[in-house]
């Protein structure tokens, strides 16, 4: 990393540059200031206030008026079936949802990363989807999947496969709303990986070529652990996003058909702005925070993501 | 090459070419299906089969305009996400020079303080805003989503930027030290810049997340504030779906991010992956 005062200057020039910087004491700090000031006035002087709306029973329904009653909201969280429920579909749609993103972005990338006529036209095609604004892409997948109207079983049905009910089933919805976020976000980690399988250096896939390695043998050895950083990184962002999913859900099923759907954004969105039980919705958004702080620790602990990104950065 | 060798290759090629044109149609469809219903009539929408070519109407984008008040919802959305996107480029290019440029006590912490911002689903954050913002008297006020955007972009522009700083050798700005700039001149004279493509792509995709929010913006506003993406979500309703007029807000919600994105590619690697990545 580059360090202040790290390139020598000419020994002439030391006391000028020393001049300058003796004034420059607070500067940083200055300039830190800012970014400090928002982060603690907009982030975290709300968050801690949540943290003791918790442990009260507000619910501006029944007036302003409220009073602490102690972990009564985190120990009723326990018995709330309907929200493990949540956490559980929650966890399940991350997991899938950016297991397959993941598979077809390294798939895609390897496809476009051959030079040949065309790819680089097709490839714009690729991008456009995560640009678009989550309600607009749910509001056209759920005009594409209504059973009678759709277009998609229309498609089906050029094919000969009968038409499917979709997000209007239960069995169905959860794969639906998981087919319309890989859609979404495939984009996003297939850029990703495709700048960094671009950015390799050349020399180890030669010595493989020499050294008669298949495509197989040299994805698994040799291209897959240089992409190692990049594939994580792409995981960590898209793990974090999945698990607040809201949009495209919100506008496609609601949470439904039977709770489905019933995301753990979905579940706190009803709790808290159609009942207004907000103290015991700030109780359980505690509980989310702390879960998905809980999956970023592990990921990052398993897969070395601060040192990869310090790698990089020292490059 | 014998011709097996030869057959092969061009096997390979077909088949490659097959799978990019594949995977192309799956991406780019969803979006000519909603761009091509928002030029559809209400009859030419609801007919089955689905029909590919009509004559295009533009009463959709008229109705947007006209009973869902699009204009102002618009003028709210460019309003909150330029002012907010300006608020959180600047805050957090300082920011980032410092952590490139100096010696700060506890830099790291610092550094992944604010990268942790990135990690906080929203949810759990608008129950309070919602509370302190209704004390304050700032409920439904473009106020209020500014600050917020302002929150949630900061760690994108930190650490993108702070990669891009990184980027320019030291080694430029002593020398226009030495020659008598001030740290400030450097800055603005030398540095800036140099800076300028990285400043417009990250630019673009805290631009690009501001304006297509949508949970902070319909649980932070109810009538005076509203956004794009809430106007959009309005045209959704239980009973009567109106998909047209839905079509049409989605493009025109799209159509600015696409246009930037699409022009900013080369930069654009970087900055989504919080600099990370070289693009």
């Amino acid at each position: 990393m580059a360090k202040a005062g790290s390139i020598a200057a000419p020994p002439a020039a030391i006391g000028a540059t020393k001049a300058v910087r003796a004034g420059e004491k607070n500067v940083p700090r200055l300039l830190l200031a800012p970014t400090l000031i928002i982060m603690n006035v907009v982030g975290l002087y709300p968050l801690l206030h949540s943290l003791y709306i918790s442990l009260t029973n507000y619910n501006p329904t029944f007036g302003t008026s409220y009073s602490l009653i102690g972990f009564a909201n985190y120990a009723r969280a326990f018995g709330d079936t309907q929200f493990w429920h949540s956490v559980v579909l929650t966890l399940l749609f991350t997991a899938v949802s950016v297991t397959i993103s993941l598979t077809l972005a390294v798939l895609l990338a390897l496809l476009f990363n051959q030079n040949r006529p065309g790819f680089l036209f097709l490839r714009t095609f690729l991008l456009i989807p995560m640009l678009i604004t989550p309600i607009a892409v749910g509001i056209v997948w759920r005009t594409m999947m209504m059973p009678d109207l759709g277009i998609l079983n229309y498609l089906l049905s050029l094919v000969g496969i009968p038409g499917l009910a979709w997000a209007g089933s239960s069995s169905g919805a959860l794969a639906s709303v998981i087919l319309v976020d890989v859609w979404q976000w495939t984009p996003f980690m297939f850029i990703i990986i495709f700048a960094g399988l671009r950015s390799l250096p050349r020399s180890p896939f030669e010595a493989a070529q020499i050294d008669g390695a298949g495509h197989l043998s040299t994805f698994i050895h040799v291209t897959l652990p240089m992409l190692k950083p990049v594939i994580v990184i792409a995981t960590l962002l898209r793990i974090v996003d999945a698990f607040r999913t809201y949009d495209t859900v919100y506008i496609i099923t609601r949470g439904g058909p039977d709770f489905a759907t019933d995301l753990l954004s979905v579940y706190l969105q009803r709790i808290n702005f159609r009942i207004f039980d907000l103290g015991y919705g700030s109780a359980l958004s505690w509980i989310a925070l702390v879960i998905i702080l809980l999956i970023v620790i592990i990921f990052v602990n398993v897969t070395g993501f601060l040192k990869l990104v310090a790698d990089k950065e020292n490059r | 090459m014998s011709n097996a060798r030869l057959l092969k290759k061009g096997l390979n090629g077909t088949a490659a070419y097959v799978a990019a044109i594949v995977a192309a149609l799956f991406f780019a469809f969803p979006i000519y299906w909603m761009a091509s219903s928002s030029f559809k009539s209400e009859v030419d929408i609801s007919a089955y089969p689905p029909i590919w070519s009509f004559a295009p109407v533009f009463d959709n984008y008229r109705q947007l305009f006209t009973e869902l008040n699009a204009w102002d919802a618009l003028i709210n959305s460019a309003l909150i996400v330029g002012l907010s996107t300006c608020l959180a480029m600047a805050a957090g290019t300082m920011a980032a020079y410092a952590l490139a440029r100096f010696e700060i006590k506890g830099k790291e912490f610092l550094a992944f303080e604010i990268l942790s911002i990135r990690m906080l689903p929203p949810i759990v954050s608008v129950i309070p805003m919602f509370i302190i913002a209704r004390q304050l008297g700032i409920f439904d006020t473009p106020w209020l989503l500014t600050a917020a955007y302002a929150l949630s972009g900061l760690p994108f522009v930190v650490w993108v930027m702070r990669v891009f700083i990184q980027d320019i050798p030291q080694s430029i700005e002593e020398a226009a030290m030495i020659d008598g700039c001030s740290r400030f001149e450097t800055f603005w004279r030398v540095t800036l810049p140099l800076l300028l493509p990285g400043l417009a792509a990250t630019m673009v995709i805290v631009f690009m997340f501001a304006w297509n929010e949508f949970l902070l913006a319909s649980m932070l506003t109810s009538q005076e504030a509203k956004t794009l993406p809430v106007i959009a979500a309005n045209a959704i309703k239980p009973k009567a779906i109106a998909w047209g007029l839905a079509s049409a807000a989605g493009v025109v919600m799209s159509l600015p991010v696409v246009v930037l994105v699409l022009l900013m590619q080369r930069y654009l690697v970087r900055g989504l992956t919080l600099g990370a990545v070289k693009g």
